[in-house]
């Protein structure tokens, strides 16, 4: 929190009227014959922070921009707060959005860009300078409040363009990509301001990212889309101990996603049997699927031990048999890709238990865990790992 | 950089050789302008020839002597309004159509192959074309209004392509940002995009104002009975063979020259505000 | 979409009177007789066309007018090319590469007339060049073919026009990756292969665009060719020129519908390489 100077926080009041809450109602975007975003329901609480979580275009810049107002849907509704805002332009909104290119106008100092919505509705100008230098200050950035913005770093820009989408004082702040174009060092830090800003204001906070850690870092409601429709919506700790889908399971980084038949069901308690002979236990609530269809299964990748074993020991329930294809050493633990079940399996595995007995590419192991880390998805994987393409970064 | 070169800061050999070239080339073009400068100041035994006898500025004064010289004030106070009318057109309708083609709209590629085949037909089948339009018309040709009209038609075609390549490269985030602060169109338009593509029009401006000052082809004929500058000199080098010529040549590149100082000074004014701060 | 139409109109306007217009009519009066004394007469004839296709002083005329565009080309194609390879590839700083760039563009933006008549007094049998060789004892006699000969129009020709071709091959090379050089040379081009394999094919736009400047302008032009060869060669400009002269309009303006034609020719020659479109607006 070194950047910013606590404050008292912006006006904006959470009652019905002033509320940031954002509702989408069958919101479809579409265009020509191609649909960016299709039948969408979200409702984003107010005051919480929400990151829109998905590949690159799968459809989370386009709902942003949606809310903006700098997009229209092609039907649907969209509310913030109580007001339907499609065909509102922005500045009636109570939104204000910070550009992914930070988008600081390029003729004008940091204090005039700050100054610019200010100027805009016809404030006088030693008035809205007067403004602008506090909201500079906010940022502590007001000892450079005549330089132009070609002469500030990358974080001093996104700074700016903080402030000066905060004088509007929005009830919704919504950032497009706003940590993508920083280093990895100054984005961990502008990580962690921006939580604490939005923590101090209050407001709602749309973040758009394709960032995993990023986003279950930030986010008190994780929202992950794939290809114009949200596959789940929930708080970060539920998205990563239960997705609801293979997608999510695995673009949520560090699960593993097995599918079976079920060979018993008695009483919750399940056995499911795959394609490649393996058996896992798995506990079944009341909805549980009848004796043989499908179901798919996930597990977490730093929930699972690796042993040696070839053709000979016998592989036990919950396992799998794999060889090594690749292993990575990432400090605290070590990624053990294997193939297992004719797909990709990881383990990772904790630096001390590696280095007590190491395996190496080729070699065949076998993968165990306990059937109560097993959580059971909602949909039947199709796709195989192939299928998710984006790493969570782990 | 520099292509197939082995070691750090040594240059190759064809570096040598291209910059000979090149400075070869820049002699060759300001030579003979620097030739004309130096011939202007010659004295009254007026011969076209090197070295220089008795340096004088009789020449420059023989300029404003119109039985000797033609009519070269009268000429040059058509040329210059009308290059100032047709700088401000060129950039007004330059720009405006700039803007237009931001968009797709019905009709835009065959608008701008008209414009480009204006680039490339010969100036004096325009010029023939012009005077016979007006001709049909009844009205007369005159300097400013065939005159301006046939420049026009060689200026527009350049201010769009400039204004092309400025509005491309234009983001279009600066706009969005405006409309998300609470900017109208017409807002948007005055306080962010003008200001920033600025530069671009004053180049659209200097080329406004240099294609019609400098312009012969498109001026034959469509000016009508009285010269602009280019064409006086035009019926001076075939009548006249005096210095007053070299004088006159000195004296309208000195303004083509000041013109083009104040434009690319403007432009690297306003470029290192935006980047050095004030 | 009212605004945009009225945003472009000032320019379709001005373009419809000052050029559609004016080359529809001299299409129309290139069909028109013309008698002496009378003046223009309308009608349909295509007897311009007959007489100017069937005299061989038009034929002598193009062909004396082609054989300066071409060698013309030629010239500003090499100087071109390697001024601007020079700009982009061998200067390092980039704004001393612009610098030396608008050095060249500065003399476009003076008088072209002035720029012409400068090279009498240097061309010249007593001029700068004849009395620099003289004196140093080069030569004895001063060389008359500098001046009022072909030579001088086709040096003048290059000195107004090179820019022509300067300009847009420097947008094209400077559009080049240098990374692409780069990995030429890492497969093991010499500097001469990566020109011939890498940077040529990527400037053939700018290339394209530079001839196609130079063609229209050396084609089109009537005084160049007569101040710089003291009225010995003509161009097909010339024969339209001396027909104005004499008010016969018609057949100018058939000679003029030729050349056009031609100079369209070329140009949708040209086109057919390029997509100037996407290259000029980008």
């Amino acid at each position: 929190m070194n950047n910013m100077t606590p404050k008292a926080p912006l006006d904006t009041a959470a009652g019905t009227h002033d509320s940031g809450e954002i509702r989408l109602v069958g919101v479809t975007k579409k265009f020509g014959n191609a649909y960016a975003v299709e039948s969408i329901d979200l409702t984003i609480p107010h005051g919480s922070y929400c990151c829109l979580l998905g590949p690159s275009g799968c459809g989370k810049t386009t709902i942003l921009r949606m809310i903006a107002g700098h997009e229209t849907p092609t039907s649907g509704e969209i509310y913030i707060g109580e007001d339907m805002v499609v065909g509102k332009p922005p500045v009636e909104r109570g939104t204000a959005m910070m550009f992914q290119s930070y988008a600081l106008f390029p003729h004008l100092s940091i204090l005039d860009n700050v100054a610019f919505y200010l100027k805009m509705r016809s404030v006088g100008k030693d008035e809205r300078r007067g403004k602008a230098l506090e909201m500079l200050e906010r940022v502590q950035l007001d000892h450079l409040k005549d330089r132009m913005p070609a002469q500030l770093s990358g974080g001093q820009q996104q700074r700016v363009a903080l402030a000066r989408s905060l004088i509007t004082n929005p009830k919704v702040l919504l950032l497009d990509e706003p940590l993508s174009a920083l280093d990895e060092f100054l984005r961990l830090k502008m990580r962690g301001e921006l939580k604490s800003l939005q923590d101090e204001l209050g407001i709602t906070f749309v973040h758009v990212t394709h960032t995993q850690p990023e986003a279950i870092a930030l986010a008190d409601m994780v929202v992950v889309m794939d290809t114009g429709r949200i596959d789940q919506a929930d708080t970060a700790n539920t998205i990563f101990n239960r997705p609801k889908t293979p997608y999510v399971a695995r673009f949520m980084g560090g699960q593993n996603v097995l599918t079976g038949t079920v060979e018993a069901n008695s009483g919750g308690a399940g056995k499911l049997k795959s394609a490649a002979g393996s058996t896992f236990e798995v506990k079944l609530d009341d909805e549980a699927a009848a004796v043989g269809s499908q179901l798919s299964i996930a597990v977490r990748r730093d929930q699972v031990a690796i042993r040696r074993g070839g053709a000979n020991t016998s592989v036990g329930v919950n396992s799998v048999a794999g060889i090594v294809e690749a292993t990575e050493y990432q400090g605290s633990y070590v990624k053990v890709t294997l193939k297992a079940e004719g797909d990709e399996f990881v383990a990772n595995v904790s630096d001390r238990a590696y280095f007590a007995e190491p395996v190496e590419t080729g070699d065949a192991v076998v993968a165990t865990w306990n059937a109560e880390d097993v959580h059971v998805l909602s949909k039947v994987d199709t796709g195989g790992a192939s299928a998710s393409y984006l790493e969570g970064g782990h | 950089m520099s292509s197939a070169s082995p070691s750090y800061g040594s240059r190759p050999w064809t570096f040598y050789v291209l910059a000979l070239l090149f400075t070869l080339f820049v002699i060759f073009l300001y030579g003979p302008m620097l030739a004309v400068l130096i011939l202007s100041f010659q004295g009254p035994s007026a011969s076209l020839v090197f070295p220089l006898r008795d340096p004088s500025l009789m020449w420059f004064d023989e300029l404003f002597n119109p039985r000797r010289t033609g009519d070269v004030v009268g000429a040059f106070n058509r040329s210059l309004p009308l290059a100032i009318v047709v700088m401000v057109l060129t950039v007004l309708i330059s720009v405006t159509a700039g803007f237009a083609f931001r968009r797709r709209f019905k009709g835009a590629t065959l608008i701008f192959y008209t414009a480009i085949a204006s680039l490339i037909v010969p100036g004096l089948v325009l010029s023939i074309g012009t005077i016979v339009t007006f001709r049909y018309l009844g009205l007369s040709a005159s300097w400013n209004t065939s005159g301006l009209g046939a420049h026009l038609s060689w200026a527009l075609p350049f201010g769009l392509l400039i204004m092309f390549a400025v509005l491309g490269r234009l983001n279009p985030s600066y706009e969005e940002a405006a409309y998300d602060l609470g900017a109208s169109k017409w807002q948007t338009i005055k306080e962010v995009v003008v200001p920033i593509v600025f530069p671009g029009m004053i180049a659209v401006a200097l080329f406004g104002f240099t294609l019609s000052y400098d312009e012969f082809p498109r001026s034959w004929l469509t000016v009508g009975s009285k010269n602009t500058l280019p064409l006086e000199i035009w019926t001076m080098t075939t009548n006249v063979t005096s210095p007053a010529l070299y004088a006159l040549g000195t004296v309208t590149t000195v303004i083509s020259f000041l013109v083009i100082a104040i434009a690319l000074s403007s432009i690297l004014f306003i470029q290192r505000k935006r980047s050095r701060g004030k | 979409m009212l605004p945009t139409y009225l945003q472009v109109a000032p320019l379709t306007v001005v373009l419809t009177f000052f050029f559609i217009i004016p080359v529809g009519l001299v299409v129309l009066v290139s069909f028109f007789r013309y008698q002496m004394l009378v003046g223009i007469v309308p009608d349909f004839t295509v007897k311009n066309y007959v007489d100017l296709l069937t005299n061989p002083t038009t034929w002598s005329l193009y062909q004396s007018t082609l054989k300066f565009t071409l060698i013309v080309l030629a010239i500003t194609f090499v100087l071109g090319f390697w001024i601007a390879y020079f700009l982009v590839f061998h200067v390092r700083n980039l704004l001393i590469a612009i610098g030396l760039f608008l050095v060249c563009t500065v003399p476009f933006w003076t008088s072209n007339i002035i720029r012409m008549i400068s090279w009498r007094p240097v061309l010249g049998k007593e001029g700068l060049i004849n009395s620099a060789l003289l004196n140093t004892g080069f030569i004895d006699k001063p060389l008359e073919w500098l001046l009022y000969s072909d030579f001088s129009v086709v040096v003048a020709y290059v000195h107004l026009f090179t820019l022509f071709m300067i300009v847009p091959i420097f947008n094209s090379m400077a559009r080049i990756d240098k990374s692409l050089l780069e990995a030429a040379v890492d497969a093991g081009a010499t500097r001469w292969g990566v020109i011939w394999n890498v940077v040529l094919p990527l400037s053939k736009t700018g290339i394209a665009l530079g001839a196609l400047f130079v063609v229209t302008l050396v084609m089109g032009d009537f005084f160049v060719v007569t101040v710089m060869s003291g009225g010995l060669s003509g161009s097909a400009t010339s024969g339209i020129f001396n027909d104005l002269q004499f008010l016969n309009y018609p057949r100018a303006a058939a000679n003029a519908v030729i050349l056009l034609i031609i100079v369209l020719l070329i140009a949708a020659s040209i086109f057919r390489l390029v997509d100037v479109r996407k290259e000029l607006v980008r």
